[in-house]
């Protein structure tokens, strides 16, 4: 066996253990189903939109906060314009004959100063973030509510996230990467350490930013490094799934590409940042497991798909250089359709076992956060999935390498 | 907490054991199916000869069962290949079902070569030596030229023989030719043995016998003679 296959069959092995862990995780402790109950309690909420040139979705993020079912007198929503160039101020201008909208323009400095100034100027006792490009449920607010009451030491929430109108091909593949997220997520607030804190309608209260200060740079992955700074304190970060917000998603590979590369670069700069809490029992499942998983799953992604593309590329130029040489004029391999002839090495069953228990883990996240995804989303997810996302781990991981920031928008 | 680890890790090692039976058990399947298919034919070799030496003059009409025979042969060493490439060719198994495949194939050629003289035909066979130990880089590529050349012409016989397979008869068959160590290496129609990788014009070229075997039925073979 060389060194290529053996890194193979370590890469497989530690996904399946991972995933084996979050089943197991899920059937000690299934997600209650959502209930009717209201709070007994309604605290004080404000819901931060940061935007930048959000013209188009700006508007449909406000009337989703307007339409959620929460008492009016304690939830105010504050439009922080991060120094747009388009008609963002324009349009949210007739909301502003609401009271409980605000509206603040600052100098563009990123999206963490325009969070920054939202709290500094609000004294609501539930901070909540809402990219201007998501829109909530009408329950969700409620739902978060519910979670804070059920236990005190809970710091801050994260919602369960879908596309938002998924049509496009690439839009169905993340509407079930979304999906296997939902579940992804509840499990890792089952064993307490989930890592990220999302920018659409993430809550916090409001003396998390007092023990851990504001929100930082952090290679442009703010939500992420807060996270990573509420374990280093010791504050509990928990998630609703019954909550859901609608995020809109990019279309293209392009957008794609460059988002996720934000991402999984603030993933692996943040992780330089707080290499000492890898393996570290101090921050318990999240130091121990959490952290180490996510940069092990980085590697693996990129070592499998390169050495998927070597054996293509060997494969490819054999036939070509073959070709070639023999003088064989071009055709196509007669097929053999007997079984004998089929790949059935341990190699495949163990990736048919994979994506077998990726595709349960779905099925769940659908399940938890009743959301129906069509057959056409799972092809283009199995399909798609696997070719494009080497493509923005190889950039992030050549973007930590030289040290680039990446950036969130266009500023 | 850690009982969750521990089961985690049980059942990921389950998993990878069972992935591991059954490819164990597949390719015991694949290895006991090459075995039977060279019983098979081991036995219709036997009866053709037999049936060859009780008529002496053989009705030439009977040797499409020949014909037939060579195809299995064919599609016995595509499939021997595959339990190669899963074994390994130091094998002990495969090693035992290549040295029985190249018996066959021996008794098949010369099965077929007494034929062809009491029946007044004019086959083309080309014995074709390779080595997949390594030392024969351009095997793999003259294995695509006769693979290619058969699917062309139907009427062509390869035999493939591992230049090291340690069998008392394949050697026997390499000194009546004067066989070197030089592979690739093939015998056409018992000539002189021609040494090195040979395109497909070369092998064309090689062998005029083909224009005049050639049936122009463009049929397609469904074995591969490279390893």
């Amino acid at each position: 066996m060389n060194i290529g296959v053996l890194g193979v069959y370590v890469c497989i092995f530690v996904g399946l253990y991972f995933e084996v862990f979050l089943l197991i995780s899920f059937f000690e402790k299934r997600p209650p189903q959502k209930t009717k109950t209201l709070p007994t309690y309604y605290p004080t909420v404000s819901m931060l939109v940061p935007s930048y040139n959000e013209e188009k979705t700006i508007a449909a993020t406000i009337d989703s906060l307007l339409a959620l079912q929460y008492p009016e007198d304690r939830l105010e929503i504050v439009v922080i314009d991060d120094g747009s160039k388009d008609r963002t101020r324009e349009i949210v201008a007739p909301y502003l004959a609401n009271p409980h909208v605000k509206y603040f323009y600052k100098e563009n400095g990123g999206k963490y100063t325009a969070l920054n100034f939202g709290i500094e100027h609000t004294t609501a006792e539930i901070i909540g973030c809402l990219d201007a490009d998501s829109f909530v449920s009408e329950d969700g607010l409620i739902e978060m509510v519910k979670k804070f009451e059920s236990d005190p030491t809970i710091m801050a929430i994260t919602p369960a996230m879908k596309v938002y109108r998924p049509r496009k091909l690439l839009e169905l593949m993340q509407a079930v990467e979304y999906t296997f997220g939902i579940f992804y997520k509840k499990m890792f607030d089952n064993i307490s350490a989930i890592s990220v804190l999302p920018g659409p309608f993430s809550l916090y209260r409001r003396e998390v930013f007092a023990k851990v200060g504001p929100f930082h740079h952090a290679h442009n992955t703010e939500d992420m490094e807060i996270a990573f700074r509420m374990h280093l304190h010791g504050l509990k970060i928990a998630n609703a799934h019954t909550a859901y917000v609608h995020t809109t998603v990019p279309s293209s590979v392009r957008a794609l590409v460059k988002q996720r590369t934000r991402w999984a670069q603030g993933y692996l700069q943040n992780s330089q940042d707080y290499s000492y809490m890898y393996f570290n029992r101090q921050y318990g499942n999240f130091g121990m497991l959490a952290l180490p998983f996510g940069l092990f799953a980085f590697c693996a992604g990129l070592f499998t798909a390169s050495y998927m593309l070597y054996h293509l590329l060997t494969y490819v130029g054999g036939r070509v250089y073959s070709l070639a040489t023999t003088h064989i004029p071009p055709h196509l391999p007669h097929p053999h359709l007997e079984w004998f002839y089929f790949d059935t090495s341990m190699l495949t069953f163990l990736a048919i076992a994979t994506v077998g228990m990726t595709f349960v883990a779905v099925i769940l996240g659908q399940k938890i956060s009743q959301t129906s995804l069509s057959i056409k989303s799972f092809f283009s997810y199995f399909l798609l999935f696997g070719f494009i996302a080497p493509i923005w781990l190889a950039r992030a991981a050549w973007g930590a390498i030289r040290s680039k920031e990446s950036v969130w928008r266009e500023q | 907490m850690w009982k969750r680890y521990l089961l985690a890790l049980i059942l990921t090692l389950g998993i990878f054991g069972s992935a591991f039976y059954m490819e164990y058990r597949l390719d015991e399947q694949r290895v006991a199916m090459i075995r039977a298919s060279e019983n098979d034919i081991s036995i219709d070799i036997l009866s053709s000869q037999t049936q060859f030496e009780l008529l002496g003059n053989l009705e030439c009409g009977t040797t499409t069962q020949s014909t037939a025979l060579s195809s299995e042969l064919d599609t016995l060493g595509s499939r021997l290949s595959v339990a190669e490439n899963n074994l390994g060719s130091k094998n002990d198994e495969v090693v035992s079902l290549k040295k029985q495949y190249s018996l066959l194939e021996i008794k098949d050629f010369i099965l077929a070569q007494q034929i062809a003289a009491k029946c007044h035909q004019k086959p083309v066979f080309v014995l074709y030596f390779y080595s997949n130990a390594g030392d024969c880089p351009d095997c793999s590529r003259e294995g695509d030229v006769l693979t290619y050349l058969r699917q062309q012409y139907p009427a062509l016989r390869v035999y493939a023989f591992d230049y090291h397979l340690d069998l008392s008869a394949l050697r026997t068959l390499s000194s009546i030719h004067e066989l070197k160590e030089q592979l690739p290496a093939l015998i056409i129609n018992n000539r002189q043995p021609v040494y090195g990788f040979k395109t497909l014009d070369d092998v064309e070229a090689l062998i005029p016998e083909l224009k005049a075997t050639a049936t122009s039925t463009k049929k397609t073979a469904t074995s591969s003679v490279t390893r």
